[in-house]
């Protein structure tokens, strides 16, 4: 993975953090059993994921992403990976892609408004 | 092993399930420590021999039962090992016999080569005779423990009155914090009882058993990713986990507890199990959800953005998480009652889910022994500063007085928010949590246990008669026809 695309994923590292983050909020305002528990799950897995295609010499640290909707946030995180997905990416980003467009969908249906 | 053992893998086993009976009779108090410290033996034995038999055809592969049942087995053996209670010391003679015959029995069926899947209807049989035969007697013997265990916390009971009442010495009584343990042990192995029964009393599938055949296939695919999931949560744990790992566990395992709540109460409303049982139940599970939870949050605050997770945790996680959207949603949150109905069978998923419970109870006492053992716990000194300080704050209220006027980092480590290795008051706050989530889910077990495992009771109606495998029949302990699951008579 070249420094370009590293950075990149680590800029998706933090946005998805912060989306789980923001619907995590979310699910304990609502109270034990909320649904939104599956999505603000989901968000971290992906970020766990995101994570580890990075090697450890690549810092994650950086600016706080700005926003407070999670949709919105995911929206972005997938609009970079679509960026660095390419054909010839590895199978790890493409999987990645998926998975944050799922994200994207879940989040703007009914469970996470 | 003895060059002259002549006996049979069939007689070894029946020898097996005979010294289980017998540590069952002579389930005293004083064998209690010894019997805690051979099971991990014993179970990898009989893990062992398991593995060297085929599966059953039919049976659903990655849902092995024997996979659960090690890993208990392990974590257990893991935490004697590292001095928590029972700590070092003999081990039980009775238990250690059955862990050799049974690694004699696996040496025999190697030597003869790994057997292929039985091809007529009698080796079929032999074999579900060997797996029954083999279950029964784990599910025995950690019966037979937890009566030990039982006699050895009314002992400890016991002397500790007596050492109050006549003023001994402090170190001649016992402590109150060993009668804890033990009885935490007692719930392990009831937990792995439990675990056992649901094998040998219906939950598996066999030949005789073809009901199970055409089980839906998201139940069976929530129920394999439950035991998968468990059994990956307990090696990540085991390996020198990172903080990361301990939050997607708790927070997967609520996840776990809001499921099972959800499926419960769609059970209730098709009228398959009592509503005096839900009322209890709900509150139960509400509580271990958000126990996990508040455990998860603390946990959190351990990470760093360097933190990664297990990838082999993930991928557990995902399957369970999968699989429960797969049943319990919709577009707009939890699916309704009706069509959680038309998914999947309730009762089934339901019991599914009350194991889960049940075996969630040893994967707490785990993240119990991690937040108590883990060598490596650092976390970013601000917030672990005043976590630190709010938990000594707290233990200063209750008496404890090692912590006044103790402060938890420098100013320098805090302008800096240095990772820090973990203050005793912060680990103390992760052990407290554990101990919340120990506590309310060994609730919603109790609260649950009249939702019998094995067949319809008062409390679990069901339309599907259950299997009680045919070689277990010849060799069931007596036990009156109505009881769960619970063991035999103690």
């Amino acid at each position: 993975m070249d420094a370009e695309t590293s950075e990149t994923v680590a800029g998706v590292v933090r946005l998805l953090r912060r989306a789980a983050e923001l619907v995590w909020v979310a699910s304990d305002t609502d109270g034990a059993g909320s649904p939104r528990q599956l999505l603000a799950l989901g968000i971290d897995l992906a970020a766990d994921e995101a994570r580890n295609l990075l090697p450890d010499a690549i810092p994650i640290d950086g600016p706080a992403p700005v926003g407070a909707v999670p949709a919105a946030l995911l929206r972005s995180a997938e609009q970079l990976l679509q960026c660095v997905a390419t054909r010839e990416a590895a199978d790890g980003l493409h999987g990645l892609l998926a998975r944050v467009a799922n994200l994207v969908w879940e989040a703007n249906s009914g469970v996470s408004d | 092993m003895s060059p002259t053992d002549r006996r049979t893998v069939g007689e070894l086993l029946a020898d097996c399930d005979a010294l289980a009976r017998e540590t069952l009779l002579d389930a005293t108090f004083d064998r209690a420590p010894a019997m805690v410290r051979s099971w991990n033996q014993l179970v990898g034995s009989a893990a062992e021999l398991w593995a060297t038999l085929p599966s059953v055809p039919g049976s659903r592969s990655g849902s092995d039962p024997m996979d659960r049942l090690r890993v208990v087995g392990e974590a257990i053996g893991r935490s004697a090992r590292a001095g928590h209670w029972p700590g070092w010391g003999p081990t039980d003679e009775h238990l250690t016999q059955i862990g050799d015959n049974l690694s004699r029995a696996r040496h025999l069926v190697e030597r003869q080569g790994r057997p292929s899947q039985p091809k007529t209807p009698e080796a079929q049989a032999q074999l579900e005779e060997f797996q029954s035969q083999l279950m029964h007697t784990l599910y025995v013997a950690a019966h037979g423990t937890a009566v030990a265990l039982g006699a050895y916390v009314t002992d400890l009971q016991d002397r500790l009155q007596i050492g109050t009442r006549r003023r001994l010495p402090l170190v001649e009584r016992p402590t109150a914090l060993e009668v804890i343990l033990a009885r935490g042990m007692i719930a392990r192995f009831d937990g792995f009882e439990q675990l056992a029964a649901a094998y040998l009393f219906g939950m598996r599938p066999t030949s005789g058993n073809p009901d199970w055949t055409s089980v839906a296939a998201p139940f069976i695919r929530l129920e394999t990713a439950l035991a998968v999931w468990e059994v990956q949560a307990y090696r990540t744990l085991a390996n020198g986990p990172d903080p990361a790992d301990l939050v997607r566990v708790a927070r997967v395992q609520a996840l776990i507890a809001s499921t099972t709540s959800i499926l419960t109460e769609a059970a209730a409303t098709k009228g398959h199990i009592d509503g005096e049982v839900i009322r209890r139940l709900a509150p139960a599970l509400d509580a271990s959800q958000a126990a996990w939870n508040r455990t998860a949050k603390r946990w959190a605050e351990l990470t760093n953005p360097a933190s990664r997770t297990d990838p082999s945790l993930i991928s557990a996680a995902s399957e369970v998480r999968a699989a429960i959207a797969a049943i319990a949603t919709n577009q707009t949150g939890w699916a309704t009652h009706d069509q959680l109905a038309a998914r999947v069978d309730l009762p089934k998923t339901v019991k599914c889910l009350h194991l889960s419970m049940i075996a969630s109870v040893d994967l707490a006492y785990v993240v119990r022994d991690t937040a108590v053992d883990h060598p490596g716990l650092i976390a970013p000194a601000r917030i672990i500063g005043m976590r630190a300080q709010g938990e000594a704050e707290l233990a200063i209220e209750q008496g404890e007085t090692r912590y006044e006027g103790v402060t938890w980092t420098t100013p320098h480590q805090t302008a800096a928010n240095q990772l820090i290795p973990l203050p005793e008051p912060a680990r103390r706050g992760l052990i407290n949590l554990a101990d919340s989530v120990i506590a309310s889910t060994n609730r919603a077990v109790a609260a649950a246990a009249q939702l019998d495992t094995s067949k319809p009771t008062r409390s679990m109606r069901s339309d599907h008669a259950p299997h009680r495998g045919r070689s277990y029949e010849s060799r069931e302990m007596t036990r009156p026809q109505s009881q769960a699951p619970k063991g035999p008579s103690r």
